[in-house]
C-alpha cells in the first residue's frame, strides 16, 4: 500500500528462486522438446548435430506404445488407488470422530505414522514383505496352499498401489478429520432433535461438508499418481513386470539418462506436466460446478 | 506512462536473460573428444579416478599403486549399471566432471560411445595391446575397427547344476545338447522339481542363446548397421524356446540367483542355472550346497558355437578423462598382468579373466563346493574359447534387451511366440536406430 | 474471523467450531453403546495392524543374521539376537557412510525447509498485504508452479545446473528445495486473515520500516502457518528421491533415501547387504516415527487450530 518497493523486496528471494528453478527449467524443457540429433558414423563419432524437429518428438511420444501404455497404467492406477485411499481415509476419519472407539489418539497416530516414512524406505520395507523367501506373508499363505506372488507382472501394480495407500491414507484422513472438526456443533444438535440416526448424520451433514476437502485431496492425489517414480523404480529390480518405461516419469527419466534422447525426454516431461495441469483443471471445474448446483 | 515503460523494459530484460540462459544450456552435445588431437602422456605423476561397482576395487588399485610411483589410481564405488550407476556416469560426463575410467558392461559400451562419453582407445595405440587379451573378450568391446573399452571380465555361459540330486537322486545327467536339455527338463519336472528358472523380463539369456547359435543381430557395415534377428540361427533358438515355454518345462516365476531362487535351490527344488561363469561365486552361497553342485558345458547345437556371452564388463576411458594415456596403461596392467587379474579375482570377485592366457591362480585348482571339480580349467576355459567372435553389440542394447525381455514375457504368457517376436523387434530396432540419427536397415 | 491453515491452498476457511468436551466433533449418542464401541475399536485395531506390519517386520528382522533372515519365520524372532551387532555394522559400513547420509538428510531438510519457509512466508505476506502491479501475474505464475510436477523440471534443471557446474554438490539439491509455492499460498491466505491492516498501519505511524514491520509484527502472528509450511517442506525434502537421484553422483552427498536404495541395489549380488538394508531401514524409520508422533500435535495444530484473533 505504502511502499512500491517493499513487496518486491519481500518477494525477491522467492521469485528469484522460483524463476531459476521452476520457470526457466520449464522453458528449457519446452525448448528441448523441439530438437533432435543427427549422427554420422557407426556411433556418431564423425559428427553429431542438434536440429530443430518441430513436433516430431511429440508425435513420436504419442505414438510410442510404451509411453501410451504407461499413461494408461497410471490412469487405471489412479482411478482404483485414489478411490480406495480416499474412501478408506474418509471411513477411518468418520469412525475416529464418531466417538465410538477406544484410544482414538493411538489409532490416529498409528495411521498417520507412514506419512513420515519416505516413499523409498516404505518401498524397501514393503519389498521385504513381497519377496518370496523373505516374506512371512508369502510363506504363511503358502502353508495354507495359497500361492501369491506380489511381484508377478499382473500383480505388481497393485502391490505399488498398496505402498502408496499405506503411505498416504493416514495423511488424507487427518485432513478430513480437520474438516469434520470444523463442522459446527449446532448442526449435530439440530440433526439429533430431528431424530436423525448415525447414517443420516454421515450422509446429510458430514459428507457434504467435507466435500471440498475431498475434492482437493483427490486432485493432489491425481498429480501424485502421474508423478509415480520412486516406488516402481525400486521394485524394478525385483519384479519382471516393471520395465524402465513403466510410468510416464520413469519413461522420461530413461530417455534422458539411459537412451540419450533428450528431445524425446523433454517432450514426455511436457506431456506429463500438461496432463497434470489439465486433469487438475478438470477436477477443479467439476468440483465448482457441483458446488454451484447445490 | 512511466510504470508501463519500466515494466516493458523489465520484461525485455527478463526475456533477454532467458534467451541467454537457454543458449548457454542447450541439450548437452557429446564432446568431440574423438575428433580432437589425443592428450599426450603426462611428464609428472598423475592421479586417475575410476568409478565402478566392483567391490573392494581400491585394493586392486593399491596393488598397482604400490608397484610404481608415477600413476596413482583412486576408485569410487557406484551402483551397478542400470541400478543408477550409468545415470551417474552419464550425468557426470555431461556436467564435464566425470572420472577418467568407469565400469561399463560390455553390451553397453557402444551406447556410451554413442553418447559421446567414451574415448576411442584405438586412437591411443591400444590396438597393439589387443593380442594380450582373450579374443572373446575384446570382440565384445569393438564396434567396426575401433575398440571402445578395456574388457575387465566376461561371462562365458556354462551349466551349473546340483549333481547330487540330478545325477544321484534322479539318475539324469547334465544335458550336453539342447535336445537333451528338453528331455532332462521334462524328466526333472516329472520328479516334481525344476531344472532351471528364468526371469522372462531378463533379455540377457535369449541374447546369449542366439549368440551361441551363431546369430549376428547387429552388423556394422561401412558407416551403417545391418539388423538381422531372423536368420536361421536365431529362428531355431526361438522355435526351441517356444516349445519349452509352451510345455512349461522351465520355471518362469523368478530368475536364477534371486532370493526365491536361493531358497528353492537350497531346498533341492531348482537344480541348475545356465548362465555366465560368474555364477559360480553366487551359487556358492546356496544354503547347504557345498560338495553337491558341479559345472558342465552349455548345451549345444550341432553346429554353432560352444557357448555364448552372458554379462561381463569393460573399464572404459571416459571422454572427460584428463589422463587417457595413463588410464589405458593402468587398465592394460589390470586386465592382462597376472598380478592384476589375481587381485581382481581375490578382492573384487570378477567374472572370467579377460587376459589371453591367464585365468587366475586360484582358478587353477579344484573347488570344494563344486564336487572337487577343477571346473575352471576343465569347463570354463573351453567355453571362453568357443565364443561367437562375429557378434557386435549395438548402441541401444538397453532397449533391445528390454524388448527381448518383453517378448519373452509375452511368450511365457502365450500371447506372442518368440518366432513372431523376433521380426517385430527387428523392425522396431531399426526404427529406433534411425530415430537416433543412425544409418540402419533390416537385413534382406 | 477465523480460518484454518489447511495444507490445501484453496480450502475454504471453516466457519466456526464448537469443540466437544473430548475434542472430537461427534460425541453423540452412538458413543455410549458398548457393542458399537467394541466393533468399531476392533475394526480400527485391524487397520492399525496393517499400518504397523512393515515396521514390526523390520524391528524383528533387524535382530537376525543373514542366514536367519531367510531361514526363520519373518514374523517372529529367531536365530540368535544380534541387533546391536547389526546396527553397529550399519553405522560403520563403508567407513561410516550411514551417519553421513543421515546428516546430509538433516542438512537438506533442515536448512532447506527453514529457508524455504522464510522466503515463502515473506512472499505470501507481501502478496496478501500489499497492492501492487503484477500481483495477479505472480499469483497465476505460482499457481502454475504448484501444478507442474517436480519431476518435469528436474531434468532441465540438471542441464541448467551442469552448465554452471553445480551438479553433484550440496547446492544442487538445496537450491531447488528452497522454493515452496504451496507455502506461499498457505501463508498468503493465512496472512490475509491473521495480520490486521490496522496493526500494520499503527506500526507505520510509529515509523517502523516496511521490512521491519514484517519481521516484528507480522511474523509472530503467522507462527501457525510457519509451523505448517515448515513441516510440509521438511517432509517433502526428506522424502524427495527424484531430485537427488538426478543431481548427485557422489555417495558422500546422498541423503538417507538414496543411500539406502544404494545398499538395497547391492543385495542382488551381495546378500550380506540385506542385513545392512534392514538395519538401515530400522534406523531411519525409528527417529522418523518418534518425530511424527511428537509433531502430530503441531500438525493437527497447524491443520485445525487455525483460528486467530482478528
Amino acid at each position: 500500500m505504502r511502499s512500491k518497493t517493499a513487496p518486491w523486496i519481500l518477494m525477491a528471494p522467492f521469485l528469484v528462486l522460483f524463476l531459476g528453478t521452476v520457470v526457466v527449467p520449464i522453458i528449457m524443457a519446452v525448448g528441448y522438446s523441439f530438437t533432435t540429433v543427427e549422427r554420422s558414423g557407426l556411433l556418431g563419432e564423425d559428427g553429431v548435430k542438434s536440429v530443430f524437429a518441430g513436433f516430431e518428438n511429440y508425435a513420436a511420444a504419442l505414438s510410442n506404445a510404451n509411453f501410451i501404455a504407461s499413461i494408461g497404467r497410471m490412469i487405471l492406477f489412479g482411478v482404483v488407488q485414489v478411490t480406495v485411499m480416499i474412501v478408506a481415509a474418509t471411513v477411518l476419519a468418520l469412525l475416529l470422530e464418531s466417538a465410538s472407539a477406544k484410544w482414538p489418539g493411538f489409532f490416529r497416530s498409528t495411521y498417520f505414522l507412514p506419512y513420515g516414512i519416505p516413499g523409498v524406505i516404505a518401498t524397501i520395507l514393503w519389498s521385504f514383505l513381497y519377496i518370496p523367501g523373505l516374506s512371512p506373508i508369502v510363506d504363511t499363505l503358502g502353508i495354507i496352499g495359497i500361492d501369491v506372488d506380489f511381484l508377478a507382472p499382473g500383480v505388481v501394480l497393485w502391490s505399488i498401489a498398496n505402498i502408496v495407500t499405506w503411505t498416504y491414507t493416514g495423511y488424507n484422513m487427518l485432513i478430513i478429520i480437520a474438516q469434520l472438526k470444523a463442522i459446527p456443533g449446532e448442526l449435530y444438535e439440530a440433526a439429533r432433535i430431528d431424530g436423525a440416526g448415525t447414517f443420516r448424520v454421515v450422509k446429510d451433514i458430514q459428507l457434504p461438508l467435507i466435500r471440498p476437502a475431498l475434492m482437493l485431496t483427490i486432485i493432489f492425489s491425481i498429480i501424485g499418481t502421474l508423478q509415480l517414480f520412486a516406488e516402481p523404480r525400486l521394485l524394478q529390480t525385483m519384479s519382471a513386470g516393471i520395465t524402465s518405461e513403466y510410468t510416464p516419469n520413469m519413461s522420461a527419466y530413461a530417455y534422458a539418462f539411459q537412451y540419450n534422447e533428450i528431445g524425446m525426454a523433454a517432450a514426455q516431461a511436457v506431456i506429463i506436466a500438461v496432463s497434470a495441469f489439465v486433469l487438475s483443471a478438470v477436477a477443479l471445474g467439476i468440483s465448482q460446478w457441483m458446488e454451484k448446483r447445490r | 506512462m512511466k510504470p508501463r515503460l519500466t515494466r516493458r523494459s523489465a520484461l525485455v530484460g527478463t526475456g533477454a536473460a532467458l534467451t541467454a540462459a537457454l543458449a548457454a544450456c542447450a541439450p548437452p552435445n557429446p564432446g568431440d573428444v574423438n575428433a580432437e588431437s589425443t592428450i599426450p602422456a603426462s611428464d609428472g605423476p598423475v592421479t586417475i579416478t575410476y568409478w565402478a561397482w566392483l567391490k573392494d576395487l581400491q585394493k586392486v588399485a593399491d596393488v598397482y599403486n604400490a608397484s610404481q610411483d608415477r600413476i596413482r589410481v583412486e576408485t569410487t564405488w557406484i551402483p551397478g549399471g542400470n541400478s543408477g550407476g550409468y545415470a551417474k556416469i552419464l550425468s557426470a560426463v555431461s556436467a564435464g566432471g566425470g572420472p577418467d575410467i568407469a565400469q561399463v558392461e560390455l553390451r553397453s559400451v557402444p551406447e556410451f560411445a554413442l553418447a559421446g562419453a567414451l574415448v576411442n582407445l584405438s586412437r591411443y595405440g591400444f590396438d597393439d595391446k589387443l593380442s594380450a587379451f582373450d579374443p572373446g573378450a575384446i570382440s565384445q568391446a569393438k564396434v567396426g575397427d575401433n575398440v571402445w573399452g578395456v574388457p575387465q571380465d566376461t561371462g562365458p555361459v556354462a551349466t551349473f547344476y546340483n549333481r547330487e540330486v540330478l545325477e544321484g537322486e534322479l539318475g539324469l545327467k547334465a544335458p550336453s545338447t539342447w535336445d537333451e536339455f528338453r528331455e532332462t527338463a521334462g524328466a526333472v519336472q516329472e520328479a516334481g522339481k525344476t531344472l532351471i528358472t528364468l526371469d522372462p523380463s531378463d533379455g540377457s539369456h535369449p541374447v546369449a542363446w542366439a549368440m551361441q547359435s551363431g546369430a549376428v543381430w547387429y552388423k556394422p557395415e561401412g558407416d551403417g548397421w545391418i539388423v538381422n534377428m531372423v536368420d536361421d540361427a536365431s529362428m531355431r533358438v526361438a522355435e526351441f524356446w517356444d516349445g519349452i515355454l509352451e510345455d512349461k518345462l522351465v520355471g518362469t516365476g523368478y530368475g536364477a540367483m534371486t532370493t526365491p531362487w536361493y531358497a528353492a535351490a537350497g531346498d533341492d527344488k531348482v537344480l541348475a542355472s545356465i548362465s555366465g561363469s560368474w555364477s559360480d561365486a553366487l551359487i556358492e552361497t546356496v544354503p547347504g550346497g557345498s560338495g553337491k553342485w558341479a559345472v558342465a558345458p552349455m548345451p549345444t547345437w550341432e553346429d554353432g558355437y560352444a557357448s555364448g556371452a552372458h554379462g561381463g564388463s569393460s573399464a572404459a576411458v571416459l571422454s572427460t578423462a584428463k589422463h587417457p594415456a595413463e588410464a589405458l596403461e593402468f587398465l592394460t596392467w589390470m586386465c592382462t598382468d597376472p598380478a592384476g587379474i589375481d587381485a581382481m579375482i581375490q578382492y573384487s570377485g570378477i567374472g572370467w579373466s579377460p587376459a589371453k592366457d591367464y585365468i587366475g591362480k586360484i582358478r587353477q585348482q579344484p573347488s570344494e563346493f563344486f564336487s572337487g571339480q577343477n571346473y575352471n580349467e576343465d569347463v570354463i576355459v573351453p567355453m571362453a574359447a568357443g565364443q561367437n567372435l562375429e557378434w557386435t553389440w549395438a548402441p541401444l542394447m538397453q532397449r533391445a534387451m528390454a524388448m527381448i525381455g518383453d517378448g519373452m514375457t509375452k511368450a511365457v504368457s502365450g500371447e506372442v511366440p518368440l518366432v513372431d517376436m523376433l521380426p517385430a523387434v527387428q523392425k522396431e530396432i531399426v526404427e529406433i536406430m534411425q530415430g537416433m540419427g543412425l544409418n540402419a536397415e533390416e537385413a534382406r | 474471523m477465523s480460518t484454518t491453515t489447511s495444507p490445501r491452498p484453496a480450502q475454504k476457511p471453516a466457519k466456526r467450531r464448537t469443540p466437544a468436551e473430548d475434542g472430537r466433533s461427534g460425541s453423540r449418542s452412538a458413543g455410549r453403546n458398548p457393542a458399537v464401541t467394541i466393533i468399531v475399536t476392533a475394526i480400527l485395531a485391524i487397520v492399525a495392524i496393517y499400518f504397523l506390519v512393515p515396521v514390526y517386520w523390520v524391528i524383528v528382522n533387524a535382530t537376525k543374521s543373514t542366514d536367519a533372515l531367510f531361514g526363520t519365520n519373518g514374523f517372529w524372532f529367531g536365530g540368535g539376537f544380534q541387533l546391536f551387532e547389526n546396527l553397529g555394522n550399519v553405522l560403520t559400513a563403508n567407513g561410516g557412510i550411514f551417519p553421513r547420509w543421515a546428516l546430509n538428510s538433516l542438512i537438506y531438510s533442515g536448512l532447506g525447509s527453514a529457508l524455504a519457509t522464510y522466503f515463502a512466508v515473506a512472499a505470501g505476506y507481501a502478496l496478501a498485504k500489499y497492492d501492487f502491479r503484477g500481483k495477479k501475474l505472480v499469483y497465476a505464475m505460482v499457481l502454475g508452479g504448484v501444478l507442474v510436477p517436480g519431476t518435469a523440471t528436474a531434468l532441465p534443471l540438471f542441464f541448467l545446473f551442469s552448465s554452471v557446474g553445480l551438479t553433484n554438490s550440496y547446492w544442487s539439491v538445496l537450491i531447488p528445495s528452497l522454493v515452496s509455492p504451496f507455502g506461499l499460498f498457505l501463508s498468503s491466505i493465512y496472512a490475509n486473515a491473521a495480520v490486521p491492516d490496522e496493526v500494520l498501519e499503527a506500526g507505520r505511524i510509529d515509523g517502523v520500516g516496511e521490512i521491519a514491520l514484517f519481521h516484528r509484527i507480522a511474523l509472530p502472528q503467522l507462527v501457525p502457518a510457519i509451523v505448517t509450511v515448515l513441516l510440509f517442506q521438511f517432509v517433502g525434502i526428506w522424502n524427495n528421491y527424484f531430485l537427488p537421484l538426478v543431481m548427485l553422483a557422489d555417495e558422500k552427498l546422498y541423503p538417507i533415501t538414496l543411500g539406502l536404495d544404494n545398499w538395497r541395489a547391492q543385495t542382488d549380488r551381495l546378500p550380506e547387504f540385506y542385513q545392512l538394508t534392514v538395519g538401515g531401514a530400522l534406523l531411519s524409520v525409528i527417529p522418523l516415527a518418534i518425530l511424527i508422533l511428537v509433531l502430530q500435535r503441531f500438525w493437527r495444530g497447524g491443520l485445525t487450530e487455525g483460528s486467530v484473533k482478528g
